[in-house]
C-alpha cells in the first residue's frame, strides 16, 4: 500500500471514524500523567510525551481478568422425583466471562507493539505450549497503530536488542510525524482495514515525495539518537555462567522488591489466579503478579526458593535474556526503558546487563560507542546466537509483521 | 568542609575501622538529574557519595525487616531530618538493632521535587545542577537550560518541615540548619485544608478518583521505612483473601487505607511513598491528614523522642478523644 498523508488536525476525525466500530485507546494526559485511556471526542492525544507511564499491554492482557463467575443455589426438584433426586440439595452455577470487543490502540510506540509480539508467544501456543483463549481473542480483536519515536529518550535502547524507533514488528500501521501531519503506512491487512475505516472520517491523501522523504529522514535521525548501551552478544551465556556471582547481591542492594518495573513493562506477563467468594457467589480471576513479590514463588510447604531479594532480582533479568530466549527463541524485552525511568531507586537494566552479562571475573562492559547505523543493521549484524530476534521457528504460528527495519 | 565531604569522611572511617559492613548514602543516578541510594563497601570508593538537594531517598527503607542482604549486617546510614524520624519510630518499637547501626545525620534545607520540574519541560531532563544556593539549573536532552528558584520546586514535605535537623544520629555532617520555633508554632496543616473542607461525599469522590489509577505495584508499601510486614502484609494475603488482589477503585481504596492506618503513629510524612509511586498518586495527602489527627488528639509527633512510647502503645486516661 502506498504511503498516505494525514493532516495533524484530521487525526481526531480519523479516530472518531474508528470509534464507530471499535473501542479506540490512545495516550492522554490526566493531572500531568500520560496513560493509555479510551478515546473520547474532544480529548487531545498526547504524543509529545514519548512513552506513556505504562505500556498499553493492560488493554490486551488485563490487570484483572475474570475467568468465570460461580455461585451456589438450591437445585430445583422435579415434580414426582424420588429417592436422592427428591432430597433438597445445592447446585453450582458457573458462568464463563469472556468478551473481546474490537479495539484500536493508537499512539503506542514500536517497542510497545513489539512487546505484544513477545507476549503472543507465551499465550499463543508457541512451541506447543498453552494457548490462552482469553488473551488471544482480545489480541485478535486489537489493531495496533503505532507512532514512530521522533525523539528517543536517553533511557531508550531498542536498537541494541534488534528493535527500532520505526520498527514494524507487531505494528499494523505506522504513523510518522512529518511537517503538518503524519506519513501513514499500512503494514498488515488489519492496518489497511483500520485506515480504510478511518478514511471515512478523514482524508488520507497519497503522500508526496517530499513527505515520504521527510518520514524516511525522521526515522533515520531517530535511530541514530538511540544509544546502544551494551552488546547483546554473549549476554545469555554470561548470565547463565554468573548465576551464583556476588554481583547480584550488590546490584540488588537498592532494589525495594516492588513490582513497578514489571507493571510498566510492555513484556512482563506473569499473573496469579485467585478465587474470591462472598457469601455464596464469587469469581475466579487472574491478576498481574510479579517475580519481586515474596509470595510469587512461595510453595505450599512454606519453602520459598527465592527467599532473598537478590534471588528475585536476578530472575527478572535471567527471564528476559536467558530462559525466555531458550524457550521461545526471542528476547523478552523491547528496550523501552520504562523500568529505568520509573523504578523508585532507578535500577538500570543496562547496567545490570553490562555487569552480569559480562564474562565472570571481568569488569562490566563499556557501552557500545557507535549507535546503530540503521535498524536493519542491528538485526542482521549483531543478532545474538541464543536469541535470534525475528527468527521463524518451524511449525510455530508467528504473529503478523515480523519484518523488522526501515523500508521507507 | 561541605556536608558531602563530612559524609565521605565518616563513611571512609567507619568502613576502614570495620564499624560497618557497608555504608548507605546517595550517589548520582543514570544521569545528572537523579540521585539514587548508594551502597559502599570499600573505603576507597566513598568518593561516589554525594549530597545535593536531589537526595530525596529515605535510606531508612533499607534497614527494615528483610531488606538487608545479608541479614544482620552492620550498616552505616545517612539520614535527613524526616528520615531520622522514621528511624526513630523503628527504634522506639525496637524494630532495628541500634547497636548494629552507625547513623550520620545530614541537616537539610529542602529537597527538590524532580517531578515538579519535569512538568516544566516537554523534553527529558538530563541534568539538574545547583550553581549557587537557592538556584536550580535544569538541562534537557536537546540542550535547553533553564534556571529556577529552588524554593519554588521543593517537595511538599519540605515546605512545612519542622525537623530540618536529624533527631537521632551518631555523627552530624556539618553545622545544624536553623530550627523553627517548634514550641511556639504548631504544625502548619494548610496544605490539607482543601481536602478537610470537602463534604464526606466529595472526599469519597476525590479519594476514589486519585486511587483509581493505582496499579498495586507495592512501591509505596515497600519503600515506606515504617511499613515492615513485608511478605506477611495483609494486602498480599490470598488465603484468606482479606484484601482483594483485583484492581478497581474500591479495592484500591481499601488497599491504600490499610497502608495508611497501619503506619499511623509511625509515619512522619516523609513522602517516600509519594515519590516512589510510578503513576504519581498523591499518597502524601492522606498520610498528612492522619498525622494531623494524631497531633490534634494526642499532641504526638511520630519518631521524635527515642524514649517516648509510640502513641498507639499507650493508654492514657488524659487523652482527649473526638466528640
Amino acid at each position: 500500500m502506498a504511503i498516505k498523508y494525514l493532516k495533524a488536525d484530521a487525526l481526531p476525525a480519523l479516530l472518531e471514524a474508528l470509534a464507530k466500530n471499535a473501542r479506540v485507546v490512545a495516550p492522554f494526559k490526566r493531572d500531568g500523567v500520560t496513560q493509555f485511556e479510551p478515546w473520547q471526542s474532544g480529548k487531545d492525544v498526547e504524543l509529545d510525551v514519548l512513552l506513556a507511564k505504562q505500556s498499553p499491554k493492560e488493554r490486551v492482557f488485563l490487570q484483572t481478568e475474570t475467568y468465570l463467575k460461580f455461585g451456589y443455589t438450591m437445585a430445583p426438584i422435579e415434580e414426582g422425583a424420588e429417592g436422592e433426586a427428591a432430597v433438597p440439595h445445592e447446585m453450582v452455577i458457573v458462568d464463563a466471562v469472556n468478551e473481546a470487543p474490537a479495539q484500536v490502540i493508537f499512539g503506542l510506540r514500536p517497542c510497545d507493539a513489539r512487546g505484544f509480539v513477545q507476549m503472543d508467544q507465551v499465550f499463543g501456543g508457541y512451541g506447543g505450549f498453552y494457548f490462552d483463549p482469553l488473551y488471544n481473542a482480545r489480541r485478535e480483536a486489537t489493531t495496533l497503530l503505532a507512532v514512530t519515536c521522533r525523539d528517543p529518550r536517553s533511557t531508550c535502547f531498542c536498537t541494541a536488542i534488534g528493535g527500532c524507533p520505526a520498527g514494524h514488528e507487531g505494528v499494523d500501521a505506522l504513523f510518522t510525524q512529518v511537517d503538518g501531519g503524519f506519513a501513514v503506512e499500512a503494514l498488515t491487512p488489519k492496518g489497511e482495514a483500520a485506515l480504510a475505516a478511518g478514511a471515512a472520517g478523514a482524508v488520507l491523501a497519497d503522500a508526496t515525495d517530499a513527505q515520504t522523504g521527510e518520514a524516511a529522514e525522521t526515522k533515520m535521525a531517530a535511530t541514530l539518537k538511540v544509544d546502544v548501551p551494551f552488546d547483546l552478544d554473549g549476554i545469555r551465556d554470561n548470565l547463565h555462567d554468573n548465576i551464583a556471582a556476588d554481583g547480584w547481591h550488590d546490584l540488588a542492594m537498592r532494589c525495594i522488591s516492588c513490582g513497578t518495573c514489571t507493571y510498566v513493562c510492555p513484556n512482563c506477563y506473569c499473573f496469579s489466579i485467585n478465587d474470591s467468594l462472598v457469601e455464596s457467589t464469587g469469581d475466579r480471576y487472574r491478576c498481574w503478579d510479579n517475580c519481586f513479590n515474596p509470595l510469587y514463588t512461595e510453595e505450599t510447604s512454606g519453602h520459598n526458593p527465592r527467599a532473598a531479594k537478590s534471588n528475585r532480582f536476578r530472575n527478572r533479568f535471567g527471564h528476559k535474556f536467558w530462559y525466555y530466549p531458550d524457550k521461545y527463541d526471542s528476547l523478552l524485552c523491547s528496550g523501552c526503558g520504562r523500568c529505568i525511568m520509573h523504578c523508585p531507586t532507578r535500577i538500570d537494566i543496562r547496567e545490570v546487563l553490562r555487569t552480569m552479562g559480562s564474562p565472570a571475573g571481568q569488569p562490566p562492559a563499556e557501552p557500545v560507542a557507535a549507535p546503530a547505523a540503521e535498524c536493519g543493521a542491528t538485526v542482521s549484524g549483531a543478532a545474538p546466537q541464543a536469541a535470534p530476534v525475528g527468527a521463524e521457528a518451524p511449525g510455530a504460528p508467528r504473529p503478523t509483521g515480523s519484518e523488522e527495519g526501515i523500508d521507507a | 568542609m561541605s556536608r558531602q565531604d563530612h559524609i565521605r569522611e565518616f563513611a571512609a572511617k567507619a568502613l576502614a575501622d570495620g564499624r560497618v559492613d557497608y555504608f548507605i548514602g546517595w550517589k548520582q543516578g543514570y544521569n545528572g538529574s537523579e540521585a539514587i541510594p548508594a551502597f559502599v563497601k570499600d573505603p576507597a570508593a566513598v568518593d561516589q557519595l554525594v549530597w545535593t538537594p536531589l537526595c530525596h531517598h529515605n535510606l531508612v527503607t533499607f534497614l527494615k525487616r528483610n531488606m538487608p542482604d545479608p541479614a544482620g549486617a552492620k550498616i552505616g546510614v545517612c539520614v535527613k531530618g524526616c528520615d531520622s524520624r522514621t528511624l526513630g519510630a523503628l527504634l522506639q518499637e525496637k524494630l532495628v538493632d541500634k547497636d548494629k547501626l552507625y547513623v550520620v545525620g545530614v541537616p537539610c534545607d529542602g529537597i527538590v521535587d524532580r517531578r515538579k520540574l519535569e512538568k516544566e519541560f516537554a523534553d527529558e531532563i538530563v541534568d539538574i545542577a545547583f550553581p549557587e544556593k537557592g538556584k536550580v539549573a535544569v538541562t534537557t536532552r536537546k540542550g535547553d537550560r533553564k534556571e529556577f528558584a529552588q524554593n519554588d520546586f521543593l517537595l511538599a514535605a519540605c515546605t512545612r518541615c519542622r525537623y530540618p535537623n536529624p533527631v537521632y544520629s551518631d555523627e552530624m555532617a556539618g553545622p545544624l540548619e536553623p530550627e523553627p520555633e517548634r514550641d511556639l508554632i504548631s504544625p502548619d496543616w494548610s496544605d490539607i485544608a482543601g481536602y478537610e473542607n470537602l463534604s464526606d461525599d466529595d472526599k469519597q469522590a476525590l479519594l476514589e478518583k486519585i486511587y483509581s489509577t493505582c496499579v498495586r505495584c507495592f512501591a509505596c508499601i515497600n519503600v515506606c521505612p515504617v511499613c515492615f510486614c513485608w511478605d506477611k502484609c495483609v494486602n498480599r494475603s490470598r488465603q484468606p483473601e482479606l484484601v482483594s488482589q483485583k484492581v478497581g477503585t474500591k479495592e484500591n481504596l481499601l488497599f491504600q487505607m490499610v497502608h495508611m492506618f497501619h503506619v499511623a503513629g509511625r509515619c512522619p510524612s516523609c513522602g517516600a511513598c509519594d515519590r516512589a509511586c510510578p503513576v504519581e498518586i498523591p499518597l502524601y495527602l492522606l498520610h498528612r491528614k492522619m498525622n494531623k489527627e494524631i497531633y490534634d488528639m494526642f499532641g504526638f509527633e511520630p519518631g521524635v523522642k527515642l524514649d517516648e512510647k509510640p502513641v498507639f502503645q499507650v493508654f492514657d486516661l488524659k487523652d482527649q478523644f473526638g466528640d
